[in-house]
């Protein structure tokens, strides 16, 4: 992996900025990166050893997996793509921050709050909603300080000095504005004033399919758009149709909350309508697939990508993605669905969303952003490797393992499965985020001398 | 494209377009259901749960229960619920109006818990499978719902006799207008 840097021991203007806000969502990111994968270890373990830190009732096996999701999807996801989004609208809109004392507020906020919720989840004061099992209380303060922490790209881009426009920012804009809308309304309409019973279960999982697929999915896109672009020097093929992308995606994504409801005790037609705005979702993800492939296959591009860090992670992103997304039109039909719904297929289905896709562009857009932000190079070139073998081996062995356990336990009444592949595949995360989290810290702290700092 | 305002609202449309479709359409057509009798005249179902049941549904949330056990039973053509025997008849959105927060969940490491209730036979066999779990199974012991006394048998504590209560409660063997059970 060549480590290309333009800038050596210099910041620009816009990244100096931005610094701190950024340093701090990606360091929180990281501490609550090494929370997640050690509890998603132990998750692992309990599978395996039903009895392992069975005599307490803040370990059971419900409370830890809360724990370790809710870590995973608002700690560390959530916080590094605060900083993504803001790093890189900052930098395609030329926006340099002037206030960063309210993005760092907001920040310290979200993680102090999410702090108080895990730990209320700990001692067992929890809901039964997947991602909303955090106490009521918390949820205000959450939609505040991701006003704080999170709108400054939307600042950002209706400033930008010149007109241009790039593909990225509007999903940004986009799943900046998604997050505090579905976060007000699935509070109000589960918690605070909840819905009379299986009403529940439909605004769940329009919540749900709207936070991982437009949030973290909408995210995670913008900065794939971004990283193909400027690390090949390329430009986006069939440009003309990402606009079409854009849209398609955004407007069927958010339908196919019912599709993971099927056989629930919804009207049928309405989980007909999220089967068919899941199958309308091969739209948006052919378009998708081709602005990123087209980018990158031609003229042995892949083979280029695969010698840059950032493109390498990225590469596994889009595989992750265009995978996820497959399965999650094909296992949409309703003959499909009945034999994988409820078991581990379904798991293996999520993680291909959140680990294999967004987190994969996570780590790779950070390899890019780190080095600007701080004026450094990154510690260790064997980590960033360990990180990135580790990490995908990590991942192909759930995906491979949940899909091929799930598959096999459709028409069976037992639930026997083995649990010994989830469990290496956790070790294995655990092993690449610790490489990984030992770099980026190494970096964070190394101060680059003042004198390095350039403006221009 | 290049317009803040033109964005956020395309974006406002399509979450307001599905919240509309799916949200608003759903609330008027299930958001108001009563409780019902099976044929006209009869008693109301579902039953009002057990204070004691009510009790235990705290402590099922709590233990974060929900994580590996649905509550929800899919209709014959859609997947084996059925036939592998956990009911007799799928639930419906009816069945649930009488709970405040519904724990359908999403993911069965273990049985469907909708009709438990009618296949549990005695409070004891349950205490006894949460006291020290099933040989083979994943599900640990709940070891601390339990006191040992001098003797050496066990006692359950509060919170265990009110989760079994709970555990019992939960049956669809009645019919509802909506899915009768099988003659």
């Amino acid at each position: 992996m060549s480590q290309s840097y333009s800038s050596r021991g210099s910041v620009s203007r816009i990244d100096d900025s931005i610094s701190v806000p950024v340093r701090l969502f990606i360091f929180s990111s990281l501490i609550w990166l090494l929370v997640a994968s050690v509890l998603g270890v132990i998750v692992a373990a309990k599978l395996q050893v039903p009895s392992f830190m069975g005599e307490c009732p803040w370990f059971t096996y419900g409370r830890i997996e809360t724990l370790q999701r809710n870590a995973f999807i608002y700690g560390w996801a959530s916080n590094a793509l605060f900083a993504l989004n803001l790093w890189i609208m900052s930098s395609l809109a030329r926006f340099e921050l002037k206030s960063s004392w309210l993005p760092v507020l907001g920040g310290v906020v979200w993680n102090l709050t999410l702090s108080y919720g895990l730990i209320q989840v700990l001692l067992g004061q929890l809901n039964g909603f997947a991602l909303l099992e955090m106490p009521k209380e918390v949820a205000p303060a959450l939609v505040v300080a991701f006003m704080f922490a999170a709108l400054w790209p939307a600042v950002a881009f209706a400033r930008r000095p010149t007109g241009n426009v790039f593909v990225s920012q509007w999903y940004i804009i986009g799943a900046t504005f998604v997050f505090p809308v579905i976060m007000v309304i699935a509070q109000l309409m589960l918690l605070w004033c909840p819905t009379l019973g299986a009403m529940q279960a439909l605004v769940h999982s329009w919540f749900y399919q709207n936070l991982i697929l437009l949030w973290l999915g909408g995210s995670a896109l913008s900065a794939i758009y971004y990283f193909i672009a400027k690390e090949s020097g390329r430009t986006i093929s069939a440009y003309y149709l990402a606009a079409v992308g854009f849209w398609t995606y955004f407007l069927f994504a958010s339908w196919t909350g019912p599709a993971t409801l099927l056989g629930g005790p919804i009207p049928v037609w309405l989980q007909s309508v999220g089967v068919v705005a899941a199958l309308m979702m091969l739209v948006p993800t052919v378009i998708l697939v081709v602005n990123f492939v087209g980018t990158l296959a031609p003229r042995n591009g892949i083979v280029q990508s695969w010698n840059n860090t950032t493109l390498r992670f990225v590469l596994v992103g889009v595989v992750g993605f265009t995978l996820s997304a497959l399965l999650n039109i094909a296992f949409s039909t309703r003959s499909l669905n009945a034999l994988v719904h409820f078991t581990q297929f379904s798991q293996a289905q999520e993680h291909l969303a959140i680990y294999s896709f967004v987190s994969m562009v996570i780590f790779g857009a950070a390899y890019y952003i780190l080095p600007r932000l701080t004026g450094s190079f990154w510690p260790s070139a064997k980590l960033v490797h360990l990180h990135f073998w580790s990490c995908t081996a990590g991942t192909v062995l759930f995906v491979v393992a949940g899909l091929t356990q799930g598959w096999a336990a459709h028409g069976r009444t037992d639930f026997a499965f083995s649990a010994l592949p989830g469990l290496l595949a956790a070790a294995l995360l655990l092993v690449g985020h610790s490489a990984f989290v030992l770099n980026a810290l190494g970096m964070l702290t190394a101060e680059s001398a003042p004198s390095n700092r350039r403006s221009y | 494209m290049k317009n803040l305002n033109l964005i956020l609202a395309g974006v406002f449309f399509t979450l307001a377009a599905s919240f509309g479709g799916l949200l608003l359409s759903g609330q008027v057509q299930i958001g108001q259901l009563n409780r019902a009798p099976a044929e006209e005249g009869g008693p109301l179902f579902p039953p009002n749960e057990p204070g004691l049941a009510i009790q235990g549904r705290q402590v099922y949330l709590s233990l974060g229960c929900v994580t590996c056990h649905t509550q929800q039973v899919r209709p014959a053509g859609q997947g084996n619920d059925i036939a592998r025997g956990w009911a007799a008849r799928p639930s419906v959105a009816r069945d649930y109006v009488l709970q405040s927060q519904i724990l359908i969940g999403s993911r069965r490491l273990g049985p469907d818990l909708m009709n438990y209730g009618a296949r549990v036979k005695s409070d004891n066999e349950l205490h006894a499978y949460l006291r020290t779990s099933m040989a083979g199974s994943v599900m640990p012991a709940y070891g601390f719902l339990y006191t040992q006394s001098k003797d050496g048998s066990f006692r359950p504590t509060e919170d265990a006799v009110a989760l079994v209560a709970y555990l019992k409660s939960l049956k669809i063997d009645y019919s509802s207008p909506e899915a009768k059970l099988k003659q």
